[in-house]
């Protein structure tokens, strides 16, 4: 059973969410079987990352109305499909779809969505730091959940 | 009374950006068309502004998320003709393998993802998937060393930030540029099957009569120097762009069209210009698969563009194998410039995948950017997108609504629009005029 955590976003305030757990989680001890990958560009680089995986945990930032910090789980089906795919940019949701019209996508995928207030400046906000912490654990918690029952 | 009928689409699936296709047809005749972009501009022009000429390199990758080698380049050429900086022999390669990657990967995406399913009839790349696993694995493949050879150089994918003005911030080492050329002979054979499998579909044909414009270089095919011409006897310098072309604003579109200075008229930039204009410099494998399709590229026809790209994936793959084969480590990644800027003007035009990109730039004497210009491809192609679908609407008339509207969207996909470089796409709406029944007047 290998497992990938993955994380999403790009270097533009709270959007940096996904990647800065996937730092915080790179740098503790972790369990054999799983490994932390990042991805900038979800159509190259998240179709990349869940090769040699049998499950994923996704970080990503959100925006759904929740206060700013909120870490939620969140299944495949909850993400929505509506943007059109194009060469320049395909969403999570459609990089999955597509890992899946080609017989590799990991059996498990679970998303771990951190609410975010904005994408501006160089740095995260205070209440998306704030829950970087827990969002790691949640990240770790449900990834052992995933080698457990693999 | 007249009677209209108008076809909605959301958003121009597939093609990146914001925009709209309003197509008026009254009588069976084509009364209005407008390719309304309404991408709000973004000012890299102006925000550059006073900012040290060699940050620009890094700007200027924030561009655009596909093309960002295109823009370093062609700014880096025109920094260094400005200042006299010079370019030893391997940083020239370098570049050629760096623009190789960017070309093989955006060729890719475009076929795959924007012609595949036009030609097979399906909404998207995950259809194409479903149907053609191997096929789809095969361009994912492309992409991905695409992808790497930007990585060695650019230091990352999104926004690189390996280049610099007379050279590179690092050189490959030996070592890297073998195991990539290893993985290049491999991809000639795949880039040779891409090609095949779509020369097998049922691809359109929609020859017209235009200007091709591109680069031209006495031994090489073009991609980071040589003169600019086209089929209509066109030569000059590669940097005098302003002397054959203008910009122009038009009400509809937020991304000012181009024109040719002599008569005013559009003109066709990008791979079927390239490929047209330049077959003789073009690999020996690239040009078996050009004499192939001779037939194609009697006349220029943007539907065949498809086929250009995948010939320009196999010339990209040659040339990227020519640099590594013949590196010689330049002595220093870059010429030292601290000492160069000065006040100075420069130009450079280079050929972005979707055709030729310049850029005009003044400095100060403290090398600080005084005016800089960007003329993007996309901008260029617009008045030939619209003359395109002009001709191509009476045609689509009689389809049914749906049928009309993705024949219209094809066909401007055709053209790999990156709206976000010129500005963006699109909402179709086609309105239909004709006298009703009970008409009065």
């Amino acid at each position: 059973m290998r497992v990938h955590v993955i994380g999403v976003g790009s270097r533009h305030g709270d959007d940096a969410a996904g990647l800065a757990v996937a730092a915080a989680l790179a740098a503790r001890p972790l369990p054999p079987g799983l490994a932390v990958r990042t991805c900038e560009r979800p159509l190259p680089d998240l179709l990349d990352a869940l090769e040699g995986a049998d499950a994923v945990v996704i970080v990503d930032a959100a925006r759904s109305g929740a206060a700013p910090g909120r870490v939620q789980r969140l299944a495949r089906a909850d993400l929505s499909r509506s943007r059109a795919a194009s060469s320049h940019g395909l969403g999570v949701a459609q990089v999955l779809d597509l890992a899946a019209a080609l017989g590799r996508a990991p059996a498990r995928v679970e998303i771990l969505a951190v609410e975010i207030a904005g994408a501006e400046g160089p740095e995260p906000s205070a209440p998306v730091r704030a829950a970087l912490g827990a969002a790691a654990d949640a990240a770790l918690a449900i990834a052992r959940e995933m080698l457990g029952s693999g | 009374m007249t009677e209209r009928r108008r076809i909605e689409v959301s958003a121009l699936a597939r093609v990146e950006g914001e925009g709209a296709l309003h197509l008026v047809v009254e009588g069976g005749q084509v009364v209005d068309l407008r390719l309304e972009i309404y991408e709000p501009p973004r000012f890299f022009e102006a925000l550059t502004r006073g900012r040290r000429a060699d940050e620009l390199p890094d700007l200027m990758a924030r561009i655009c998320g596909i093309c960002p080698v295109a823009y370093q380049m062609s700014a880096v050429h025109a920094i260094e003709a400005a200042w006299g900086v010079p370019v030893p022999p391997a940083v020239r390669a370098l570049r050629r393998l760096y623009y190789a990657g960017e070309w093989i990967e955006s060729h890719v995406l475009h076929m795959m993802f924007l012609a595949a399913p036009d030609l097979l009839g399906l909404d998207d790349a995950m259809g194409v998937a479903r149907l053609h696993r191997a096929e789809v694995e095969r361009a994912l493949g492309l992409r991905k060393l695409g992808n790497r050879i930007l990585i060695l150089l650019g230091g990352r994918s999104v926004n690189p930030v390996g280049v610099r003005i007379g050279g590179f911030h690092r050189l490959p080492a030996p070592a890297e540029l073998r195991a990539l050329g290893d993985e290049l002979r491999r991809a000639r054979g795949e880039a040779e099957a891409l090609l095949r499998w779509f020369v097998a579909l049922p691809v359109p044909s929609r020859p017209q009569d235009v200007e091709l414009v591109a680069l031209r270089h006495p031994a090489e095919y073009p991609m980071n120097e040589g003169r600019l011409v086209s089929s209509g006897g066109l030569d000059v310098a590669g940097d005098a762009w302003e002397s054959a072309f203008e910009e122009h604003q038009v009400q509809h579109s937020t991304a000012l069209h181009a024109r040719r200075r002599e008569g005013g008229t559009p003109y066709l930039v990008g791979p079927l210009a390239r490929v047209a204009l330049n077959s003789e410099r073009l690999s020996p494998a690239a040009r078996a698969a050009y004499r192939g399709l001779a037939e194609r590229f009697a006349r220029p026809d943007p539907a065949a563009s498809v086929f250009a790209r995948g010939i320009e994936v196999l010339q990209a793959i040659d040339e990227a194998l020519a640099v590594i084969d013949g590196y010689e480590p330049p002595p220093a990644a870059a010429l030292e410039v601290a000492a160069v800027p000065r006040a100075a003007a420069g130009a450079a035009t280079t050929e972005a995948p979707r055709g030729i990109l310049h850029v005009a730039l003044t400095t100060d004497a403290d090398g600080l950017v005084e005016r800089l210009r960007i003329v993007p491809p996309t901008s260029q192609n617009q008045a030939q997108i619209e003359a395109d679908l002009r001709a191509l609407a009476p045609n689509v008339l009689a389809l049914p609504e749906d049928q009309a509207r993705r024949t219209c969207e094809a066909a401007i996909r055709d053209y790999d629009p990156c709206i976000s470089c010129a500005t963006h796409f699109l909402t179709v709406s086609i309105e239909r005029r004709e006298p009703g029944p009970c008409a009065s007047t």
